[in-house]
Formats: C-alpha cells, structure tokens, sequence
C-alpha cells in the first residue's frame, strides 16, 4: 500500500533524529454491516478505513503518531514532529535499507462484496423468524451481521516490510423476552476469522433454540443469592474469568508498570496444579488468531501456566525492552489509531480429565454458571468481577433453578489458586477486548471449571 | 473551520444528485490530540495525532444507505457516495426517516484556544504529576495510569437542503492513580481532572483524590452479607445511571427494544424525582448547541414528578410515535441515525443533608463491571464495589470486595431520601442530589 522508499525515508528521518527503531503500520480496512430489527433491514452500511501509524522508540520511551495521508511529505513532518523533543546526538545516517519480508498468503475467504446483499438479508430473515418461533414470549429480536477486511503492511527499521490480509466475520443475535412486568434478554455473538463461509455454516436452529430458551429462563428466574459459595462455570464463553483474572495481568503491558500482581511470579506456582492454560494465535479461523502480530512477527502458541506454574508473559517489542520477557508474537492494535500493545489473542484453559457432571457432583451445593457475560479486571490489583449470563442453583450436584442477577467477585491470584478441577469439554467463544490499544478481537475459552469459592453477588 | 473539508462536503452533496439520492446529508468528525504519558521519571508514552472521516446519509425511494471514508480526494468521495446509494437499494423503506432541516446556519467555535504550553513544559507537568504522587506517600510501588493530554475536535454537518452546522472543542485533561502496596494487601485508585487550559488543571485534586482513597481502601474489609442503605456518590451514581439511560431513547421505542416504551405519561420513578436534559447548561462542561440532523437543541424535562415525560427523538423516531422531534439525534460518520441525551440535571429533594445521612448506610464510591454488570432491559445489576460504611454522615469503615445488587428500575421508584443539594461530577456533565436507597442486597464475607 505504501510505497517502499517513501518508507525507507520516514523511517531514515527517524534514525537521523537518535530514535533506536522505528516501525510504520499501515491500515486499509474495509467495512460492512447490516442490522436488523423488528424483522426488517434497519441499517446497511459500508466504509472505508485508511491511515498510517508512526512508532519511533528511544531507549524505553515510545513516540507515536498518526495521519490520513500517504504523501511523503506529511509523514516527513509527522516524524519530524515526533521526533523534535527526543532528539539525540547519536542519530544515524543510512544511506539503504534493504527490505525483506513477504506478503503472507491470504486466508482463502470468501469476501464481503462476493455476495450480494440480499442473500445476507435473506438468512438474516431466516434466522429472525426461527427465533420468534421458538416462544411465545419472544418479542422482539435484534441481529447485526459484520464483515470487515483489513489489510496491513508493517515497515521497521531493521528491514521488515510484510504484508497481511485479515478477514473478520461476525453475527450478533439478541432476543427479547417479555410477559407483563417480567423481561430479559437471550444473546449469542458468534465471530472468526472468516469470511462469508463461516455465517453460512452457522447452525441457526441451534443459535435460535439458544437464545430463545436463555431469554425465557432468565425472565422466569428468581434473583441469585448473595454469599460466597463454590460455582461450576461451564465451558465457553466462561473462559472470560481467566481472560480477566489472570490474561490481562500477564501481557507486559500491565507488568511493565509492576501494575501486575504477576509480575515478578514467573516460575511461580500462581493457579492449582491441575491449571493449565495458553494464550495461542495460530488457531485456524478463529475470531482472535493472527498470522502476523501488528509488528509483523509471525504470531505463536504461548504457553502461559503449565499445571499451576507461570511460564511465559504476552510480549511485545516495547514490552521486552522494559521488562526483558521476549516477544511472542503479540503485539495488537485496534487500528493504525493506537500504537500496539501486548495483547491477548486466543486465550483458553486446556482441558482437564473430568466431566460436567463430575463437576456438579463433587460441588454438591452451589452456582452453576452455565453462561457469562463481560467482566473486568483491575491488573494491579487483581481484582476482577464477571457476571454471569444464565445461572442455576445446584443442590447435592443436581442443577435445580434458574437465577438472575448473579456477579462474581475476587481477586487473580486467589481464584486461579480456587479453581481446583477442570472439565474435558473445551469450547471457544468470541469477544472483543479492550484495553491501551483499543477493542481487538480475542478469543476466550475452556472447559468447565470448579471453582471451591467465591463471592457471588445477588440478594442478600 | 477547513475549506478544504467544507469543500468536500458540498461535492460529496452534488455527488449524491447526481447520482440519483432524493435527499443526503454528510457529516465530517476531525480532530488532532496530544499526549504524554509518564513513568518511573521519565516519558512513558508519547503520542500526536490529527485523523477525520466523512460520512454520508442518502435517502432514496424511502430507503437509507450509510457509507464513509476516512480520505476526502475526489475519487474516495465518488465511491462512497455510490456505497451509499447501493445500500439503500438494499434497505427496506423507511418511510420515517426524513431531512426536513433546510436553509439554516449555526456556527459554534469554541472560544477556547489551544493552550501555548510548550510541549517541554507539557512533559514537565506529567513527569511532575507523577513525582508529587511518589512524594506524597511513600508506600506508592507505582503510578501505571499517569499523564496530560489535548485534544481538538471539529463537528461539521451539511444536507441537501442547503443547511449548514459546524461546532468545535477544546480542552485538555490529567489523570494519575496510585498503586500502593503493604505486605499481601493492595490497593489503587486513579482520578482525573478536566478543563480548558493546562494551568486550570486540578492537579492537586488528582493527587489527594488517588491517595487518599488508595491508602483507605488498602486496608478496607468486606461487609456481611445482608441488606443495607445505600448511598451512590454523584460520580458513582452518574455512571450507574448511565448503564439504563436507554429508558429515554425514542428510537429504543421504535425498535421495541426499550421496556418503558409503553409507559409514557405514567410514574416511573419516585414522586421526588425531576430530571432534564440541558444541551446548554452553563454549569456543565461541554455544551451542544445542534443535533446530528441539524435542529437547535433545548432543554428538555424528561422526568417530571416521578412521569415519564418524553423520549430523545430524531425525525425518523418522532415520525414514527406521532411526536415532535426534541433535536436529539445523533450519528456519528459511521454511524447510522440514533438518538442520544446530554447533559442530565436533576433538581434538588427537600432532606436536609443529616436526614439523607442518618443512621448506618455504604456509600459506594467506585464500581466495576459496569459494562458487563447490567441488563438495560429488565433493569437488573450487580457489580463490585468499594466504598464507606457510614453512620450518621461519618465514614467509620472502609470497604471494598462487596457486591451491590438490584433492579434499577424498581431502586427509582422506591428512593427512601431525595437530598436539597445538587452535586455534579468531576468532569461537570451529570448534576444530581445524593439519593438515598433503602436495603439494597450487599454481598460479602
């Protein structure tokens, strides 16, 4: 997208100023999304993202800037503008940079301007009216469908020049329940790193049955009680817990700053030995996985905690710099807005050897949390709070009634240490994440997860 | 104001004629910021920045289609436009949605400058901020979110109807926190401070602000599990508030994703209750003076006496229920039309500050989860929270690692205490008396 040599001069002017490295990150990302309510096409919009981001790093301070414009001369001033206060005397004069790097081969995806509209509309309509028809107490029902394509290249200034193709593809589906006074709301948001091909394999009679019968159980459940009690939390989107918990006090970005209550554990025992869990962006298709990170390094597997120790943290370039822990390949941005960051991509438990039911069983009394919602986390202080989507009580391991309006509270390092038996079911699920770089698609996941005890807001 | 993206406006309209929209309005977002983080002494992060985007709205046969671009040359203006109008085609009519705002002018420039502070002197204050942090106590381990920033920003909007608005901001910001951290226990807290030049930045607010309560909280316990009075601090409530402010939306109403949208004219809230929606309050931060279709804004009374008094409306929402356009809209350049408020004002209750205090109560100063904590639609929530457990006006114990819960909707029609005085956030964009809420579960030890 940029020419070369008009990178090889931004990233010149850089050098000439004392910057230790440089790198350019641009973006071209094409967008389109439909959203439909009421059984109807309400938007249908389309849109194109462009710009390039300059990173100049001096010692461990990094400078960044972006602009709208490709022409040679506003991003010559753009770094010079960067670069006026960190000057150095020790700035280099190159005469050539010989880029190497490659274009990375395109995920084979069926694009967003390959299919006509309508045929998207069409399924949308499909799949509204399977919805409605799993309840009487369905009363409305939303969906948004989104495809976007970005497309990077990434120029540093130790020759690095790639290139890469992301597609994205992404449903969200929300129903609404209502029966008088009583009212709540089913959802289910499924994404990869796709195109057309993956909406189409969907299965809607699944999706429909899923948020129709969540929306009408939540509607009759009564509030959660308050306490702290041990909780299964079923497999999926639960995987938030570790995302929260435990992910982001692992990415360099927190543990740079000591703003980690992990960041000198390494080596460690932090979780329960039969806790394992990786942070992995090779995964095919999936919503979080990444051929090239946003500096262009070929992403990887991370092993984060094997049986309770902490291995490895989620590095970037600027994060090996502070903090010594080498890249992994996972430096994320939103877009050429943000400068990257170290970021989660495919994050997940690894599965154990027991079943739900084992789960249930040994937990006797308690909360099973068979879906979550968000959550969050405070990195420095561990403290983190989900809540849960769709719950039940159980009573001697045999799930009884649903509840609504259940949280769960803690902090990191007690939790990881409570989860004390995993489940063999694994499942992924996609979120979006946000955090110093903006909102990046991840993915979480795991099995089914006991949990010896928590605080579990409610009523009291 | 930029010619060159006026100009860009006006081509991107004669586009859209030419290529067959009835109507079409663009709207440009551009702006340019600044800011410097700062570390352990030294810069952490720095960061220059000027983007814009323009989008644009074309309606044909009673159909709409969005589409946008963040390059404003000739040709990016010719392929959105067409975008625009292939997916409109592809839209179901939407006899509603209207440009009816024609042959007007409103221009708002800021009347505040960019603030002349070196960029030397930029760097100062952050390094400075964080220094007095350390100095200030010496059990702070660190101070991760620590910085200044700037930002400019200008609103454009044009239509087909020969109407032109354009508003534009300025302002700058500081933030700092404090991590602190005693044998096993720690503890943070960050605060920030907003305003139109550098040298009117709250510093020492920011400082006092994220140790005091870092220091607090460090040693802070959980409560029993029962049900207590509580109390939200204006910030604390400002956001929970905001978590359900989608009763007011007109277009929820429409799309039916709105639980109060039949309850219009009735009581909702306590009888206590008034709230408006002031655009241009003089007391608030930022004022709007136009909506993203073009209408001037005024002031709006949306809870009168505990009723429901009206919805955010754009064209296309008031068109629908057989109301009046209240110049709500909103759309971003990417954005499809929606409807949003502004600044919230409450009048203040009768209780004096020793009846609203009385007796025991947690007041809740910071809550977590908000995002994720509550369903908008059954007004249901749970989030952990840090606060005070107060009695008779007096904070006797720190508390945080608790769990506050309960059905918004139900807590606004059960308020046990309005009080007289009205308090407004840190950053002067929500006014409200401290509301006091009877037996609200509290989950703990």
């Amino acid at each position: 997208m940029l020419n070369q040599a008009i990178a090889q001069e931004v990233i010149f002017e850089a050098l000439e100023s004392g910057a230790d490295f440089c790198d350019i990150f641009v973006e071209r990302s094409q967008i389109e999304d439909l959203s439909f309510n009421s059984s109807v096409v309400k938007n249908v919009r389309s849109g194109v993202d462009f710009g390039i981001g300059v990173r100049l790093i001096f010692g461990e301070r990094a400078v960044y800037g972006y602009t709208n414009s490709m022409v040679k001369e506003d991003l010559i001033s753009l770094t010079q503008r960067l670069a006026a206060q960190f000057k150095t005397s020790k700035g280099r004069d190159l005469k050539t940079l010989n880029f190497s790097g490659k274009n990375v081969k395109e995920i084979a995806s069926i694009g967003d301007r390959a299919v006509p509209i309508t045929e998207k509309i069409n399924h949308l309509k499909t799949l509204d009216l399977k919805i409605r028809g799993q309840s009487e107490f369905i009363n409305q029902v939303n969906l948004t469908y989104m495809q976007r394509t970005q497309e990077i290249e990434v120029f540093d200034s130790e020759g690095l020049h790639m290139q890469d193709t992301r597609p994205y593809v992404r449903l969200g589906v929300r129903s609404y329940a209502k029966d008088g006074d009583q009212q709540a709301t089913g959802s289910w948001n499924p994404g990869a790193r796709g195109g057309y091909e993956f909406f189409q394999g969907l299965n809607f009679d699944e999706i429909s049955d899923y948020v129709a019968k969540q929306a009408v159980t939540i509607m009759r459940a009564k509030s959660c009680p308050a306490g702290k009690m041990p909780v299964v939390i079923d497999n999926g989107f639960g995987g938030v817990i570790f995302h929260e918990a435990c992910g982001h006090p692992l990415e360099t970005t927190s543990v740079e700053k000591k703003a980690s209550v992990f960041w000198d554990k390494k080596g460690e025992m932090i979780a329960h030995e039969n806790l394992s869990a990786v942070d992995d962006g090779t995964i095919d298709n999936l919503w979080g996985s990444l051929t090239l990170d946003d500096e262009g390094m070929p992403t990887q597997k991370t092993q984060l905690i094997k049986n309770g120790r902490l291995e490895n943290f989620l590095s970037d370039r600027l994060g090996e710099i502070k903090t010594g822990h080498p890249r992994t390949g996972s430096a994320r941005r939103e877009s050429y807005k943000y400068a990257p960051a170290s970021r989660m991509r495919n994050t997940y438990i690894e599965a154990g050897p027991h079943s739900l039911e084992e789960l249930l069983t040994s937990m006797g009394d308690g909360l099973y949390a068979k879906s979550m919602g968000g959550g969050s986390v405070n990195p420095g202080t561990g403290e983190f709070n989900f809540s849960v989507q769709e719950g039940y009580l159980v009573k001697n391991g045999k799930i009884t009634e649903p509840v609504k309006g259940a949280t769960l509270i803690g902090r990191g390092e007690e939790i990881m240490k409570n989860i004390s038996m995993v489940g063999s079911n694994l499942e992924y699920a996609a979120g979006m994440c946000g955090s110093v770089s903006g909102g990046v698609p991840v993915t979480v996941g795991q099995p089914a997860v006991k949990v010896d005890e928590i605080l579990v807001g409610g009523k009291a | 104001m930029n010619t060159q993206i006026k100009n860009a406006m006006e081509k991107t309209l004669e586009l859209a004629k030419k290529y067959g929209a009835d109507q079409a309005d663009v709207i440009v977002s551009a702006g340019e910021s600044f800011s410097v983080s700062a570390q352990k002494g030294d810069i952490d992060k720095y960061k220059v920045s000027g983007a814009r985007v323009l989008g644009i709205r074309s309606l044909k046969d009673e159909r709409v289609g969005l589409s946008y671009t963040e390059a404003i040359d000739d040709d990016s203006l010719e392929i959105a436009v067409k975008k625009s109008l292939e997916n409109a085609e592809a839209s179901e009519k939407r006899p509603h949605e209207k440009i009816v705002v024609e042959n007007s002018e409103g221009i708002r420039k800021s009347e505040f400058k960019p603030d002349e502070t070196s960029i030397d002197d930029k760097i100062k204050f952050a390094l400075s901020l964080e220094e007095d942090v350390r100095k200030k106590e010496s059990r702070v381990s660190s101070v991760p979110y620590n910085g200044l920033s700037e930002a400019s920003s200008e609103s454009y909007y044009m239509n087909s109807l020969n109407t032109f608005n354009y508003e534009s901001e300025y302002y700058v910001s500081c933030y700092t926190s404090a991590l602190i951290q005693d044998a096993a226990n720690n503890s943070m807290h960050y605060a920030s401070s907003i305003a139109r030049s550098i040298k009117e930045l709250d510093k020492d607010y920011c400082i006092d602000e994220s140790l005091e309560h870092a220091l607090q909280w460090l040693e802070a316990k959980s409560l029993p599990t029962k049900a207590y009075d509580v109390v939200f601090e204006v910030n604390a409530f400002a956001s929970l508030f905001g978590c359900f402010g989608g009763i007011f939306s007109g277009k929820g109403a429409m799309d039916k994703v709105n639980p109060f949208a039949d309850r219009l004219g009735q009581k909702i809230m306590s009888e206590e209750i008034v709230l408006w929606d002031r655009p241009n309050y003089e007391k608030a931060f930022f004022q709007s003076y136009f909506d993203s279709e073009g209408f001037e804004q005024k002031d709006l009374c949306l809870i009168e006496n505990g009723e429901l008094k009206t919805f955010y409306h754009n064209t296309a929402t008031a068109n629908y229920l057989k109301a009046q356009s209240n110049a709500r809209a909103a759309r971003g350049a990417k954005s499809a039309l929606g409807v949003s408020g502004t600044t919230k004002v409450f009048n203040p209750g009768k209780a004096a500050q020793a009846d609203l205090t009385s007796g025991e109560y947690l007041e809740v100063l910071s809550m977590q989860g908000l995002h994720s904590g509550a369903d908008s639609y059954s007004g249901e929530f749970s989030f952990a929270a840090s606060g005070y457990l107060c009695r008779d006006g007096k904070r006797i114990k720190p508390v945080k690692g608790v769990t506050v819960s309960g059905n918004f909707y139900q807590m606004m029609r059960d308020v046990k205490i309005v009080g007289d005085q009205v308090h407004t956030t840190h950053h002067n964009d929500f006014f409200a008396p401290s509301l006091r809420f009877e037996a609200m579960s509290v989950g703990g030890e």
